[in-house]
């Protein structure tokens, strides 16, 4: 039972990382190389692309676009390489519908890597290699150098708001528990561990909410 | 246009359901404090019929509340992510 609760716990924390990882917004300092666009036939990997652009067509069973792409080469050398995709109204809320200019700027920050010009690229999403996926640019601006030092403004202030929606929501629960369900269901639950049965021996003394659902658990293992 | 539609209905409903969890929220705390202050004393100096008198107490409070500012505030749910939608497309598009 062990196992499975902490498998568990470790599942759900991952794909709320996963999740924000992907969706959050990020910051390299890259040197752009070239811009370009190509035709891409979406496969399996179609929920990593955005929607066509916004106020084009959009027929149901689109699977084929062309997509503008930016290439870059990162401050330790290695390729990176960037869609450049609007997001529309549409996941994730980044409200992006320039992605024309986006790739009019970016080309007119191309360099050598003779006389490097480096480059900040705001982006979210991830590259991977055996999907063929590719974080999206959301903005690209001059850097100071290669070694500028980026504070993610973006992301202190939008993980805070979850926490603070967090807590909200639990402080919510309590007062809607404390009000409304406790005396409610304050008999039913004395009659219900007066029963005596393993799992009214488990809930015993488990008074919060979560106590109770670790007890339920710890029941079921036995 | 129908993607600009579509979230504009999903966040009117989202909204919805946030604005009607803060104000049950909202109702409850205050309906609580009104009971924690008359239990501490708030109506003693009247005297009289203590049960009748905590009720018609709270009842007056929480009309109070409902024609006061903190629940008008509540309608901020629905303006708040409204600037902050045309704050990003500014800052996102044309800056």
């Amino acid at each position: 039972m062990k196992y499975v609760k902490w498998t568990l716990y470790t599942l759900i924390v991952l794909t709320v990382f996963g999740f924000l990882h992907y969706v959050l917004p990020q910051h390299d300092i890259v040197r752009i190389t070239d811009t370009d666009t190509r035709r891409i036939d979406f496969g399996e990997n179609s929920i990593f692309w955005a929607s066509p652009d916004a106020g084009t067509a959009t027929t149901p069973a689109q699977v084929t676009r062309d997509v503008k792409f930016i290439e870059t080469i990162q401050t330790n050398g290695r390729p990176m390489v960037y869609r450049n995709e609007d997001t529309g109204w549409i996941w994730p809320p980044y409200f992006k519908f320039d992605s024309y200019n986006l790739q009019t700027e970016a080309s007119d920050l191309r360099s050598t890597s003779a006389d490097p010009r480096w480059v900040v690229v705001t982006h979210y999403g991830w590259r991977n290699e055996f999907f063929t996926i590719f974080p999206n640019a959301v903005d690209v601006r001059l850097a100071d150098g290669p070694d500028e030092r980026i504070i993610p403004w973006v992301n202190i202030v939008i993980l805070t708001l979850l926490l603070v929606a967090g807590i909200m929501l639990r402080r919510m629960w309590l007062q809607f528990r404390e009000r409304t369900l406790d005396p409610v269901f304050s008999n039913a639950g004395d009659a219900w561990e007066d029963a005596g049965d393993r799992a009214g021996d488990a809930r015993r003394g488990a008074r919060t909410s979560w106590g109770r659902f670790k007890a339920w658990l710890r029941s079921l293992g036995g | 246009m129908i993607a600009f539609l579509r979230l504009a209905a999903i966040g009117f409903v989202g909204l919805t359901l946030v604005y009607w969890l803060v104000s049950v929220y909202s109702r409850s705390l205050r309906r609580e404090a009104l009971e924690k202050r008359w239990d501490e004393g708030a109506g003693d100096a009247g005297g009289g019929d203590a049960a009748g008198d905590r009720d018609a107490y709270i009842e007056a409070g929480m009309r109070a509340y409902e024609r006061g500012l903190r629940r008008r505030l509540i309608g901020l749910v629905y303006v708040v992510p409204v600037v902050v939608v045309v704050l990003l497309i500014w800052l996102n598009n044309y800056s």
